[in-house]
């Protein structure tokens, strides 16, 4: 393949004289690659990220709430050591005026309340820690 | 002319109205909030004034600092844009009393066509049509059930004082109107303290038409063809176009309903610019919705096909001037469409994506038109109506206009935040889109057979190369992850 930068972080590739425009963005660890409109999401792994710690998936028993958006606490629904279904809303979060409501993906105990209200957090903000029952 | 007008808005809309402005040779205000310093309207004008806080009460609906600032710097007039105090008869009100020219109808038409029922006698007395009903709340379920069987079924009750939904029910048969009626009635007990419900004939897959309308002081009023906005999710438009696909079929309605909107407008003595919103069904009835008493969003499409710049006509006529326009020189050329980019996660039920625009790539030649709020490198606020840029396009026909608008969605590119151009993508290449057979409930149903986008082999083995080349250290192992599906690659 073929390829020119033509612009800070575009480039134009030639597969054969098959041209393709790609437009990368950074987004967080992942690069986002655009092709006429359309985005495609890129992951590059570094293999010394893999430590075990990989924490916040449901896999080591913990489901980490965290802001899929920046925005404001409306309000929190638990508090430490209440115990939430899985569909049960712990906090609610306004961004854009609207209102979205987080909720637990597990069955189990509040371990955490990061979240407080009133205050505004970015996106992919820790908010509330649950775990789930042992067994 | 106005001597100098104060916008009191953001955003796109801002700047559009700057643009006439600045045509004109008339100076410019804007006002900003704290966290629209660097904002895109404040930049293009050539005054500016901070009213305050970043939430819109503390700044954009603060009708005391907008007048102070007008005042401030000699502003003569107020446009109010779309939203925030543009349809707050409170605010035009205000604008009248300390002397200053609110750029819209005068107070009083507001108020009148700011309430459902009083908008609704209003229209009923101008001899526009409203669906069949009541006008006053029922008193029990046999009296909705006599007028029910007299218009016809299905109906819906609907809260006197409500709104968002609440206190509706929607009734297929005569047997389960007494238990409809009672829900209703108490949910508007619980919701608005008000348990009075009045009935509607319900309009089976209705079009959302309006009509254009723009009036001068001195008892001139014209209609400037109609728009079609039956694309909308949650009662939001999302694509808006002009002409209407049934309208044109249909030619004999866009002088009546032209003619119904005007009565209308005339009975509130309604001035500037305004939009007669009407639900329309298969057959060609219409019936009267409400009177939006403003410039609207989709107003871009109105002026494509009429060349008719809608925001200096506003002007003119803030100003006193005569709208020279007779009715007989509106003609209509061409069909143009609009898409409402949006900064949102059009894949993740429409959550607002507010942050930074890391880089931006706008679409150009034949036909295209953007109106855009916003640049690189902008922080899109997370305060306010995610609307970044509208993408209008005009062309001969509406087949034509509908792939160019495609053609210029793959022009665009918004980096760093999640938007819709890829739901507008999808949308536009519809088979029953493009066979134009629309109306409200569309993009629901739609969204059931959306066809979801494969990438090519080539494009996947692409991002990865340039993801690589994009970052210096050479990546020790690589997979993709696209929208639909997780693909390892190696």
């Amino acid at each position: 393949m073929n390829e020119a930068k033509v612009e800070s972080m575009v480039w134009s590739l030639l597969d054969g004289h098959r041209q393709l425009e790609a437009r990368v963005d950074r987004e967080g660890e992942d690069y986002v690659v655009a092709f006429r409109g359309r985005k495609l999401r890129v992951q590059l792994e570094d293999p010394r990220a893999w430590n075990g710690s990989g924490a916040g998936k449901q896999s080591s028993g913990i489901a980490k709430i965290t802001t899929p958006m920046p925005g404001k606490v409306v309000r929190v629904l638990v508090e430490v050591g209440a115990e939430v279904k899985a569909g049960d809303g712990v906090v609610v979060v306004e961004a854009m005026k609207m209102q979205n409501e987080m909720k637990s993906p597990i069955d189990g105990i509040v371990k955490q309340v990061a979240a407080v209200e009133g205050a505004t957090v970015n996106g992919n903000q820790m908010l509330v820690v649950i775990e789930a029952h042992a067994g | 002319m106005l001597r100098k007008v104060l916008i009191a808005n953001r955003g796109e809309i801002a700047v559009r109205v700057i643009r006439a402005l600045r045509e004109m040779n008339i100076p410019s205000v804007a006002v900003f909030s704290d966290v629209d310093r660097h904002a895109l309207h404040v930049r293009m004008a050539d005054e500016a004034v901070g009213i305050g806080g970043a939430a819109s009460a503390d700044s954009y609906l603060r009708m005391d600092k907008i007048i102070d600032a007008a005042r401030k710097v000699g502003a003569d007039s107020i446009h109010p844009g779309y939203g925030f105090l543009s349809e707050n008869a409170a605010f035009a009100a205000l604008c009248e009393k300390e002397g200053l020219i609110f750029i819209g109808p005068p107070s009083s038409a507001i108020e009148q066509l700011g309430s459902k029922t009083s908008a609704r006698q209003l229209a009923k007395r101008a001899g526009t049509p409203i669906p069949p009903g009541t006008e006053e709340a029922l008193n029990n379920a046999n009296e909705a059930k006599a007028i029910a069987r007299e218009v016809g079924y299905p109906v819906i009750l609907k809260a006197a004082s409500g709104g968002g939904g609440k206190g509706m029910r929607r009734v297929e048969r005569e047997e389960d109107l007494e238990a409809a009626f009672r829900d209703a009635s108490s949910e508007a007990e619980r919701s608005f303290r008000d348990s009075a419900v009045y009935i509607e004939k319900f309009i089976v897959r209705p079009r959302h038409i309006e009509i254009q309308i723009l009036g001068d002081h001195h008892g001139n009023m014209i209609y400037l063809g109609e728009r079609e906005c039956s694309i909308q999710r949650r009662h939001q438009k999302v694509v808006e176009e002009a002409p209407s696909p049934f309208i044109v079929n249909h030619p004999e309605l866009r002088a009546k309903m032209g003619e119904a909107a005007v009565a209308a407008a005339k009975e509130a003595g309604y001035t500037n610019a305004g939009t007669c919103e009407f639900l329309v069904d298969i057959h060609g009835n219409f019936y009267f919705l409400e009177m939006n008493t403003r410039l609207q969003v989709e107003h871009p499409v109105t002026e494509s096909i009429t060349s008719i710049d809608l925001v200096k006509w506003q002007l003119r006529i803030a100003a006193g001037e005569k709208l020279t326009l007779k009715q007989e020189d509106i003609s209509i050329r061409g069909w143009s469409m609009e898409c409402r980019l949006y900064a949102e996660d059009a894949d993740n039920g429409f959550l607002p994506s507010p942050g930074e625009i890391t880089s931006l790539s706008l679409p150009g030649g034949p036909g295209v038109r953007l109106d855009s709020g916003v640049y690189p490198g902008w922080k899109v606020p997370l305060e306010y109506d995610p609307l970044l840029i509208k993408l209008v396009a005009w062309a001969e026909t509406r087949e034509d206009v509908v792939h160019r608008l495609i053609r210029a969605l793959e022009e665009t590119h918004i980096g760093g935040i999640r938007t819709n151009v890829e739901f507008f993508l999808d949308l536009l290449a519809d088979t029953e889109f493009l066979a134009a057979d629309l109306h409200t409930g569309f993009l629901d149903e739609w969204f059931t057979r959306r066809k979801k986008h494969e990438f090519t082999p080539a494009e996947i083995e692409a991002a990865k190369r340039v993801s690589a080349l994009a970052r210096r250290p050479k990546p020790q192992q690589v997979h993709v992850k696209s929208k639909w599906k997780e693909l390892p690659l190696r």
